[in-house]
């Protein structure tokens, strides 16, 4: 009798929940930056999945060992290379298609962990207010005003060069007080409402509370932030890469630029120069419009905003 | 308001000694023998003794921490590797270019993203506010190494029209006629790029974000109010929705400083201006590990203390803050 | 001559369904240097008429028939330019939201001063600091906290200073559209004294918004009771209070206590107002009113007059 009603009333959740993501998924689709936005980045995605392709019909596409033997120094586009080859002969489309994959590998991991992490100071921090919460603040004051590329290669100088996983640890570590903010902000507006009360009186312990209470209410907020994160990460790793301290193990955008620039064909091959940098931006792009709109399905005052406009 | 500065000083103070200190015990963690990472293996043994003796690197490490921390706050960052001279000679002369670059980037964008932004608010929904938001969301997301590559590629090697590298040419400075207005032209001339580059870069994010700040503004009821004293749209917008809504975009540029170091050391790398966020890249390159950690205990320092200026404009700004 | 004619006034708001008409077929007016309150519960259009009265109607918003006439002047169909000239200078405006009207980063004898030179431009800074000095007397503010910024004052000094304002130019009509809801009881009873006082002192028009109906019985000559965009009893103060003849008005009147009379039980009106963006067939009232008759859905109802100058619009009073 009482699991019949429990399980009525988890399917009207359940009901509930996916109506409000439907809506919430119009808004979204409705808005053309949000359009815009994800159809650039399932382009993205379909490079980054095609990237395996190339090495696969011949081991002179692999992007990163693969050399055409008939070719000694960087030449146009042709049907062997649709978008030409680089100095010593490797495949710039396989590269690019390369440099999609690590984009994403390091934009969505860098941009989790550092959301994970920011959401987790920030929840503590709001939660527990007093000592923990001013001096868990002061650290997020004092790092985010630290310029995290220059920090990142401050730490190359120290240690020599970085693997990828190196370069993403560091990003997140670096930066997530932004997040951390918003989510203190959001943690201690949640304090004040009368369920969190409820659930100390019942006697919940505070892991319990910041975990069960608190934290279904600030994720979608940080997954808003993620979006923003990830292209940070990804300008990091990419400038990184053009000063030439990236993973010399892997190929991404930032690295060919590095390379048409450093080997001097910046001036004769612009079928080299042109096509890593459009991507970069366009990918910064696509994940900014992504926020934006996204940024829209959560702050309604937004919506109505552009609806009368 | 004096108190306020000299609390935020002491807090830039309590900063940097916390980075420096984490550095110290980061140096000694890194792999490699601290006295060859910082003794030019050039010099004399004469030379590199006094080094030794004058860094505290045969001390015991606790005293050579305190030898460290007297060294930095007087300046001895020991000597560059690469130069054979002081690091803190090689930097202060590098500290005025980058100064210059940067801080006149961060004004003129500011000064253009702002009142641009102004506008658009104002003309919301029409051609000039679309043109302009379209302009500052591809502008701002572009990829600034790559964005100074094209500027180079087009206006300097196709063009001709700017040099390519470099901040002064050497006729103009070699030649004993030249008066400070011809250097000052020479020097404008070679910063006509670079302060492009990171200028397009960054009047985008200041312009939407006075955008949307006036937007918020406009619907406030002081803003009715002075319609309703009939007071023209245009002393409506300048002399009451603009003062209120430049206050998020101070935070903002104060919020995005740090970003904008980022992007004004890979300009000056891409343009070889002579400045210490490229002078950083180098000694990074280069393993000159005394002129890196000189290099990014300035450029932190650089850093906070424009935040420091930034919070004082705002509290100078908006009157409700009043320290 | 009438300072105010509101003639057949209609207005309406393009919404996302469509338009909807705030306020229909409204008439009054105002003599000089009398006062006329307009009460009604939230949302029945009272704002909606005073913003008309300034021109100041949002973009939405728009006159959709009828006519505004201000000392001669039709004010509905002035130009932008024209009703700059007026707005202030003529009809000054306190706002229902008069906490958040002051710019928080000018200082406060500058706003002031700004709505002063705007209307008189060949007034130097002294005369109009003299004249800032002169409003915080009248209105009782200390002269030292003249330079203050706004969020140096309390709720109840930035409303003085928001009156100060108001009257800077001698307007012949103010609007207050519920000037002390955000106040506590003392001062808004004080700050509405000092009004009355300073109106007849001045020989200001009044047009006193609020939804109490026992305030505005207190401070204002004249009643006009709003239900749903229109008017629909109007007449003397007295009358209108102590003798309401609507069903609305009478239910307003027991659903508020009185600040000096006998406690009475309050009674809240049950049901919500007819939305309005469709046309309505007979009385808006209607749903809610006691005393309907089927004739009531279907026709609308005919002003009636009850008394002296006392009006209704209902059927069956
Ligand atoms: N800008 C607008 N756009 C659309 N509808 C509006 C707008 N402003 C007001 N309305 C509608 O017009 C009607 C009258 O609003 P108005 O603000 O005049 O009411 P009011 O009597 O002043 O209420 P209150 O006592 O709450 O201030 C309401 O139904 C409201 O929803
Ligand atoms: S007309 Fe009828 S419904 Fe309307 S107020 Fe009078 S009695 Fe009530
Ligand atoms: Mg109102």
């Amino acid at each position: 009798m009482e699991n019949k009603t429990v399980q009525i009333l988890k399917a009207k959740r359940r009901a509930l929940w996916r109506q409000r993501f439907m809506e919430n998924w119009r808004v979204f689709m409705r808005n053309p930056l949000g359009r815009i936005g994800m159809s650039l980045l399932v382009m993205f995605g379909l490079m980054a999945v095609c990237s395996y392709i190339p090495p696969m019909i011949d081991p002179m596409y692999h992007p990163m060992t693969g050399v055409d033997p008939k070719v000694v120094s960087s030449v146009g586009p042709s049907w062997q290379h649709w978008l030409g080859t680089d100095f010593m002969g490797r495949d710039i489309f396989s590269q690019l298609l390369a440099g999609a994959r690590v984009a994403f590998l390091v934009g969505v991991s860098a941009a989790f962990m550092s959301v994970v992490l920011g959401t987790a100071v920030g929840m503590t921090a709001g939660y527990m207010g007093r000592f923990t919460d001013t001096a868990l603040m002061r650290l997020a004051d004092m790092i985010m005003v630290l310029p995290t590329l220059l920090v990142v290669l401050m730490l190359a100088a120290l240690f020599g060069q970085l693997s990828i996983w190196m370069i993403v640890l560091m990003i997140a570590l670096f930066r997530w007080p932004g997040v951390s903010r918003i989510i203190r902000a959001q943690t201690l507006s949640l304090k004040q409402r009368p369920f969190i009360d409820a659930a100390r009186v019942s006697g919940a312990s505070h892991l319990r509370i910041i975990f069960r209470h608190i934290m279904p209410n600030v994720l979608p907020l940080a997954f808003l932030y993620m979006t923003f994160r990830v292209t940070s990460a990804i300008v990091i790793e990419a400038g990184l890469a053009f000063l030439g301290f990236g993973d010399p193990g892997t190929v991404s955008w930032g690295m060919m630029l590095q390379w048409v620039w450093k080997t001097g064909y910046m001036f004769q091959a612009p079928y080299w120069l042109l096509p890593p940098g459009i991507c970069i931006s366009l990918i910064t792009l696509s994940f900014y419009m992504l926020g934006r709109a996204m940024d829209e399905v959560l702050d309604p005052r937004l919506r109505d905003e552009t609806q009368a406009g | 308001m004096r108190k306020y500065v000299l609390k935020r000083l002491a807090q830039v103070m309590v900063i940097l000694f916390c980075i420096l200190t984490i550095l110290f015990v980061l140096f000694r963690l890194a792999p490699g023998d601290p006295v060859t990472r910082m003794v030019d293996p050039e010099m004399t043994p004469e030379e590199s003794q006094h080094l030794i003796e004058q860094l505290g690197l045969d001390q015991p490490i606790w005293k050579q921490y305190l030898i460290y921390l007297k060294n930095c706050s007087t300046g001895e960052f020991g000597y560059s590797i690469h130069y054979g001279e002081p690091v803190a000679k090689v930097i202060w002369e590098k500290l005025p270019n980058t100064i210059l670059l940067f801080t006149t980037a961060v004004l003129l964008s500011a000064m253009v993203g702002i009142s641009w932004g102004k506008i658009a608010a104002w003309r919301k929904g029409k051609a000039t506010d679309l043109g302009m938001t379209i302009a500052a969301l591809v502008t701002h997301t572009l990829f600034l190494p790559w964005l100074a590559l094209l500027l180079v590629w087009i206006f300097a090697y196709q063009l001709d029209w700017f040099p390519i590298t470099g901040m002064v040419s050497d006729e103009v400075w070699l030649d004993p006629d030249a008066g400070f207005f011809t250097k000052a032209a020479d020097v404008l001339y070679h910063m006509v790029l670079p302060l492009t580059t990171l200028f397009l870069i960054h009047f985008g994010s200041y312009l939407l974000v006075m955008r949307s700040s006036m937007l918020d503004t406009l619907k406030e009821d002081y803003i009715l109010l002075a319609r309703a004293k009939g007071l023209t749209e245009r002393d409506i917008r300048n002399k009451h929705a603009a003062p209120n809504a430049w206050l998020p975009v101070v935070t903002s540029v104060g919020l995005s400083l740090a970003f904008s170091i980022n992007g004004g050391a890979l300009t000056e790398t891409v343009f070889s201006w002579p400045g210490i966020g490229r002078e950083l890249v180098f000694a990074v390159s280069q393993n000159d590990y005394p002129l890196a950690q000189a290099s990014f205990m300035l450029i932190s320092t650089v850093v906070l203390l424009s935040n420091v200026v930034v919070d004082v404009l705002y509290a100078y700004l908006d009157p409700r803050i009043r320290y | 001559m009438a300072l105010l004619t509101v003639e057949n006034l209609g207005i309406g708001y393009q919404t996302a369904k469509g338009l909807l008409k705030a306020v229909d077929g409204v008439n009054f007016s105002l003599e000089p240097g009398r006062s006329l309150g307009l009460v009604g519960e939230s949302g029945c259009g009272k704002t909606t008429i005073g913003m008309a009265l300034m021109g100041l109607l949002p973009p939405n918003g728009r006159i959709t028939e009828g006519r505004i006439v201000l000392d001669g002047v039709e004010i509905s169909t002035l130009p932008e330019d024209e009703l700059r000239k007026v707005r202030w200078n003529e009809v000054a405006m306190i706002f229902q939201a008069a906490m958040n009207a002051l710019n928080p980063v000018k200082r406060i004898s500058a706003q002031i001063m700004e709505a002063i030179q705007t209307h008189r431009p060949d007034m130097d800074d002294d005369a109009a600091l003299l004249r800032v000095e002169g409003l915080f007397n009248l209105v009782g503010l200390p002269l030292e906290r003249l330079h203050d910024f706004p969020h140096q004052y309390s709720g109840g000094m930035k409303q003085r200073a928001i009156i100060a304002m108001a009257l800077a130019l001698n307007p012949k009509l103010v609007i207050a559209d519920e000037p002390t809801t955000a106040l506590d009881v003392i001062v808004q009873d004080q700050i509405l004294k000092e009004t009355k006082q300073l109106q007849s002192q001045f020989n200001i028009g009044i047009i006193f918004i609020s939804h109490d109906i026992s305030i505005v019985a207190d401070v204002c000559h004249d009643i006009g009771v709003m239900y749903a965009g229109q008017l629909v009893e109007s007449g003397p103060a007295e009358e209108v209070f102590f003798n309401s003849q609507h069903p609305y008005t009478q239910a307003l009147v027991s659903s508020f206590p009185t600040l000096a009379g006998p406690k009475t039980k309050l009674a809240p009106i049950p049901g919500e107002p007819p939305n309005l963006t469709g046309t309505i067939p007979g009385c808006r009232f209607c749903d809610r009113c006691p005393k309907d008759t089927a004739s009531c859905k279907l026709d609308h109802p005919k002003w009636q007059q009850v008394g002296p100058g006392h009006h209704v619009l209902c059927d069956h009073c």
